[in-house]
């Protein structure tokens, strides 16, 4: 097993790197086989599969009726957490929240939150007295690599097929949430030296640190991460920010391709 | 009957509300193997209820205390999804997700050979992604398939099932509205070539007389997902796919 070989796993990483290759036979920015599903799950007020190479994500959108804070009283609220549960892969231990599962909740929300995709004073019901609290909650069933732009891709498009229950509520008819833009993450992962696109669970294992980008409609920046020990140079970074804006483009298509269906 | 207001749960026509027969149960798909990570796993649909499993061992039982000299334990955890049903479910373990984990390992071992792994576990990860009524039987079939897609010696193929009571008649496989307004729920784990039963729950309502019809009826049922389940395996491991 892998895991029992780091150290050899980390040389064979660095040997293909000085070759420009791949232990899958990717190009350093080639992405895995991505497949986005969207109202997968009858319970969801919206839902999301995304099949990244091996990692498998759900994604489902519930909302709540909530007295709004004091000092936002024309405010919903906008929550996006993820869950890492054991199933997610042999190293996955039951118990609470590790700080990885709640990083990779908080990451994924504070870029679909800065994108303002999501106006909240579009979530008041009554001023004070009644809004709604969305909650977007990331299922992961398999941890094969890069989970975090999985996680941004299924929370995205969950939101964006997501239906306000209103009726059941009592307060009017159902209607479709609005969502006015689609902001995606774009992940990097230190391997064998450079930076790699869509790392596979080889390569995260012995890879360095990760860089998290995530970029709403005209390419700006709304929430950035790096995780893990390792440092980098602005160089390094103005490369990745490159190719994070052209892998952003294509995965956005990726989701209107969807809706368009 | 009954007598839960003005919710009618049978037709004139003597069918159900959603035009199944009294002893006909909702459509069922199964998929093995569907989880790259795990050593087995397996998607189960079940009316509307979605629950996928994975297995990973046997492995290494710790902390130590756990482990059985002669044989492996099973660990179970069964989790409902936060968006699997209407209201949303904080995530964590509850008191409810704690007894159908407890019940369902125990059914587990039971017809796991669990002699052939001493000192080990073997985990079963059991999601509840949507859920209408009759999880955790979904969650035992889900798990069944993967025990076997995992190559875990077992005495039969579990097979999770359940009948229950709405005014006044026995009928198997109850759906959402059925199990809300109905009078008894019976899910039991049924192991189709031996005719044993290893795992039993029951709430509500029945008569003796009705007890026995709902057991036929959970039998007829268990024969018939049994199939699903077998093809679902066939179809993983008779060359094509995968």
């Amino acid at each position: 097993m892998v895991e029992l070989v780091p150290t050899l796993l980390r040389q064979e990483l660095a040997r293909l790197a000085e070759v420009g290759a791949r232990l899958d036979g990717r190009e350093q920015w080639e992405a895995r086989k991505i497949v986005l599903e969207t109202d997968c799950l009858y319970n969801g007020e919206g839902s999301a599969k995304v099949t990244w190479g091996d990692t498998i994500i759900y994604a489902g959108v519930k909302f709540e009726m909530r007295t709004p804070w004091p000092d936002r009283p024309n405010e919903g609220s906008l929550m996006c957490s993820a869950e890492l549960r054991p199933i997610a892969g042999r190293k996955y231990e039951p118990g609470p929240p590790s700080p990885e599962s709640i990083e990779l909740g908080r990451v994924v929300d504070r870029g679909i939150r800065e994108s303002g995709c999501i106006d909240m004073e579009n979530l008041c019901i009554v001023p004070g007295e009644k809004v709604w609290g969305v909650m977007i909650d990331i299922h992961v069933l398999s941890d094969q690599g890069n989970m975090f732009d999985a996680c941004a891709l299924a929370a995205i498009a969950a939101l964006r097929t997501a239906i306000v229950p209103a009726e059941r509520f009592d307060v009017g008819e159902d209607y479709t949430l609005q969502v006015k833009s689609t902001p995606i993450m774009a992940s990097f992962t230190r391997v064998g030296g450079r930076y790699v696109f869509d790392p596979s669970a080889e390569e995260e294992l012995g890879g360095d640190e990760r860089i998290h980008i995530t970029l709403g409609d005209e390419g700006h920046l709304h929430s950035l991460q790096k995780g893990l020990k390792g440092v980098f140079t602005p160089e390094e970074f103005a490369e990745i920010f490159d190719v994070a804006q052209s892998r952003c483009v294509d995965l956005r298509k990726l989701v209107a391709n969807q809706e368009g269906n | 009957m009954g007598g839960y207001g003005d919710i009618k749960l049978l037709r004139e026509d003597g069918l159900r509300l959603d035009g199944r027969k009294i002893d006909e149960m909702r459509p069922i798909e199964i998929e093995a193997g569907i989880l790259p990570g795990a050593d087995g796993s397996a998607w189960v649909k079940h009316g509307l209820n979605i629950a996928v499993a994975a297995v990973y061992g046997p492995m290494e039982a710790h902390p130590r205390k756990i482990q059985r000299q002669d044989r492996c334990v099973i660990d179970v955890r069964y989790n409902m999804a936060p968006f699997s049903t209407s209201e949303r479910i904080r995530p964590g373990y509850n008191r409810r997700s704690r007894e159908i984990s407890k019940v369902t390992a125990e059914a587990l071992e039971s017809v796991v050979i669990c002699e052939r792994y001493p000192r080990s576990k073997i985990r079963v990860e059991i999601e509840i992604l949507s859920a209408e009524a009759g999880t955790r039987c979904a969650g035992i079939t889900a798990a069944a398939v993967a025990l076997a897609d995992a190559g875990i010696p077992m005495r039969d193929l579990l097979v999770g099932v359940a009948s229950g009571k709405v005014e006044g008649i026995v009928v198997l496989d109850l759906d959402k509205a059925e199990d809300n307004y109905g009078q008894a729920d019976l899910p039991v784990g049924i192991l189709p070539n031996t005719g044993e039963i290893a795992f039993l729950q029951m709430d509500g309502d029945l008569s003796p007389d009705e007890f026995n019809l709902a057991m036929e009826y959970n039998f007829k049922g268990a024969a018939e997902i049994h199939e699903i389940m077998v093809d679902a395996l066939r179809r993983r491991y008779e060359g094509g796919e995968n």
